[in-house]
């Protein structure tokens, strides 16, 4: 049976988030006034994103999404590479490629599960060399986006549910699969599977990966070394 | 990438759909694989853009083809069958194919090559291996044909008339059937719908010129004493006998209402066929061919008669784009292989129309302005990280928004920007005199390449403002939808048409502009610095 490697994205693999993310976009409208204008919309928004984040991740990304009412999807899409240039790449973290690079080699099929959004995915899957993705899409009515996003929003115990339904589709055995995130929002993704890492944790999923002894990878540090199931499955 | 979701993009309606398309049932009229096993093609034009993705598709999905006869011309010292091997078969479409399949000597087993040239009797093929053929060739495909918009007049007729009438004897020889790749802007200066049909005698304004009539015979005549009198030069014209071969053939073509010669000679090429006796054939007519869709790769690009122009010139910064509200009637080429074979498909079966456009508008039209929006996002994404060449320059093109403007606003804008470096000119001139050549001939050199460049920019744009600005057309796709549901199940997992699917945004931003970044900038930007060399300073 074959065996996968799920990957979380903002925070894991980069330092991003889907707030900076939006921010691009907003500050790229086709004149000054209208960047001006989105702009400051996104940045007043942060406190109640802030909050809400450490809420609920899934009421964070709704309504992080709304930022992107009225935007046409030539522009999402036509400015994404851009995006990844000026925003996503810098951010990648040292270690991100070589972790990607080594679950590939040792035959795990490489799967990015994120709630940020598609066309903003593409660059950095491409990047990334990963074929497959689980991501947020938006609703869009004649090629304009609504601000809502397409059922099921991915997030939290819905990435859980994306990745056993995949599981049962191409025959992947979760017990012998990884998955690797920094938020305690994907606990569930992480359960999920026989070896959960917790990449970059943030303090609360640090505290739970103690508790359930899970080992934890730091990719900011290029030091950090790789989990035991990584680095004996390559000796073989 | 491949997005695991439940979700389909609808180009059409803009939205995302929930549930897995419903495949295509074909009625098993037409068995492609079984036409393709036991029949034999003869392909002209396998050297050209759409050719060589052609023959890609035969080979690659075909393996069960027994034969195929490929026409090649020679060029210079290069017999034609040495330049399959070595250029074509090596080409970047050909090349992981011949691979696959287990390289050359498989392949000569398949294909047989002979050398010949359209524009010679009996397509410049020898006669013994015309004997050789009688009988044995069951459908001549040819997509051989002069595709420049505007080259000497001579040059067009050679191939796109009279070639068409060694076709048409060839194929008439050989008994065989005959699929013809001709060019839907055949319909010339013309707005609307435009149906699938061939008439003799049709020319574009004949609704305008009541009384005139066109007769492909008459043009003939026309040419030949144009070309004899250009040649021997009775009126004492001063420019060179090649522009005014040019310049003839394409105010020929506007008196008709063609927008150019390639059109004009291309539909004389099809009255031809259409007027001939007996003669079993389709006439098929792309629109705009471009990048690859999927096969053989994605972006896949060699065309320089495509938008290819027009893409690198938005890439360069240009800001001002003159176009319609309506549709660009373009085609990934190898929905255009696809189209090709379905139809060479139907007329092995006798199941064919005499004319299929090959043309995505009429399912799913990609609006002009749209296009305009993503030039300028493509100027933006390779000023902002240049770190060569004129910060200020780089920070434009990388900031102001392309802009659909008028022709008239474009014709002013032009006049300001001649008067803006006249104005420069002057300046260069006076400060060479007082300070001397040394330290402003770089200056002028600069200013000369700027105004090649920009002398070049307008060219391309004019050649384009008929399809663009002129005229909007949508091609009627209704013959090669009906023939892709004549098809058997097996047939429509190896052919395919479906332009309806296209997601516009997806093709032109991921796939399209990055295979005319990829494989045309660097010709081009070679043959600019040829041309640029043997212009005079």
């Amino acid at each position: 049976m074959n065996k996968a490697a799920f990957y979380d994205l903002d925070g894991t693999l980069l330092s991003c988030n889907l707030v900076t993310m939006h921010a691009y976009y907003a500050r790229n409208d086709r004149s000054l006034l209208k960047s001006a204008y989105q702009l400051t919309k996104v940045l007043l928004s942060v406190p109640l994103l802030f909050g809400l984040d450490l809420y609920s991740r899934s009421l964070f990304n709704v309504f992080s999404f709304r930022a992107y009412r009225g935007m046409h999807r030539d522009r999402l899409i036509g400015l994404a590479d851009d995006l990844f240039e000026v925003t996503l790449k810098p951010s990648i973290f040292p270690q991100a490629q070589a972790l990607i690079h080594t679950t590939y080699e040792l035959g795990y099929r490489n799967v990015l599960v994120t709630g940020t959004l598609d066309f903003t995915i593409r660059p950095i899957a491409l990047h990334f060399g990963i074929e497959e993705v689980i991501c947020n899409r938006l609703e869009f009515k004649n090629h304009v986006a609504t601000g809502r996003v397409l059922a099921p929003l991915l997030a939290e115990n819905e990435k859980a549910r994306s990745i056993h339904e995949y599981a049962v589709r191409e025959g992947i055995d979760l017990a012998q699969s990884c998955a690797f995130s920094d938020s305690s929002a994907d606990v569930p993704m992480l359960s999920s599977v026989g070896f959960p890492v917790a990449t970059n944790p943030t303090r609360r999923l640090r505290r739970i990966a103690l508790e359930k002894n899970w080992p934890i990878l730091e990719l900011r540090e290029s030091s950090s070394k790789f989990p035991p199931f990584l680095r004996a499955a390559k000796a073989h | 990438m491949k997005p695991l979701t439940t979700w389909r993009w609808n180009p059409v309606q803009g939205e995302y759909e929930s549930g897995d398309a419903v495949p295509l049932q074909g009625t098993g009229e037409i068995f492609a694989i079984d036409a393709f096993s036991h029949k034999t093609m003869l392909l002209l034009g396998c050297t050209g853009f759409v050719g060589k993705v052609l023959l890609a598709m035969v080979l690659d999905r075909f393996p069960e083809l027994r034969h195929l006869v490929v026409q090649v011309r020679r060029r210079r010292n290069l017999p034609g069958e040495e330049r399959f091997y070595t250029e074509i078969l090596r080409s970047p479409p050909l090349r992981p194919i011949v691979e696959r399949l287990g390289g050359e000597p498989i392949l000569r087993k398949k294909v047989q090559v002979v050398e010949g040239d359209l524009d010679q009797p009996l397509c410049g093929i020898r006669v013994e291996a015309v004997r050789q053929l009688e009988r044995k060739v069951d459908v001549v495909v040819n997509l051989a044909g002069v595709v420049d918009f505007d080259p000497p007049v001579n040059e067009s007729f050679d191939t796109n008339v009279y070639g068409t009438r060694h076709l048409i004897e060839l194929v008439q020889l050989l008994n065989a059937k005959l699929v013809h790749v001709s060019t839907s802007y055949v319909a010339g200066k013309k707005n609307g719908r435009i149906t699938e049909d061939v008439s003799v005698g049709y020319f574009p304004v004949r609704d305008a010129r009541d009384g005139r009539h066109f007769s492909v015979d008459e043009e003939i005549e026309w040419y030949e004493t144009f070309l004899s009198e250009t040649r021997e030069n009775r009126g004492g014209d001063p420019r060179p006998v090649r522009e005014r071969l040019r310049a003839g053939g394409m105010n020929r073509a506007e008196f008709w209402g063609w927008t150019n010669t390639y059109t004009y000679t291309k539909s004389m090429g099809e009255q031809l066929i259409a007027r001939t006796p007996g003669l079993t054939y389709s006439i098929v007519r792309p629109a705009i061919v471009e990048s690859s869709l999927h096969f053989p790769f994605a972006g896949w690009n060699e065309g320089f008669t495509t938008s290819a122009p027009l893409v690198l010139m938005g890439g360069e910064g240009v800001k001002g784009w003159p176009v319609s509200n309506g549709p660009l009637e373009i085609i990934p080429v190898d929905l255009v292989a696809s189209g090709i074979l379905i139809i060479t498909a139907a007329v092995l079966c006798g199941k064919n129309q005499p004319v299929y456009h090959l043309a995505s508008a009429d399912e799913n039209p990609i609006l002009l302005p749209r296009l305009v929006a993503f030039l300028g996002m493509n100027s933006r994404y390779k000023h902002k990280h240049k770190k060569s060449g004129n910060r200020l320059a780089n920070l434009w093109k990388a900031y102001v928004e392309t802009q659909v403007i008028t022709v008239e606003s474009l014709q002013a804008r032009r006049a300001r920007l001649r008067r803006g470096l006249d104005v420069i000119h002057a300046a260069l001139t006076l400060g060479k005199t007082i300070l001397g050549p040394d330290r402003v001939s770089p200056y002028l050199k600069s200013l000369r390449d700027t105004r090649r460049q920009i002398r070049q920019q307008e060219v391309t744009l004019d050649k384009f403002l008929p399809f663009m600005f002129h005229n909007s057309f949508i091609f009627e796709t209704r013959n090669i939808r009906d023939a892709a549901r004549m098809l058997t199940k097996e047939d429509l997992k190896r052919l395919e048409w479906d332009p309806k699917t296209i997601d516009w945004a997806d093709y032109w931003v991921n796939i399209h502009t990055k295979g005319i970044e990829k494989w045309i900038r660097p010709v081009f930007t070679g043959k600019e610095k040829r041309d640029s060399q043997h212009s005079p300073p």
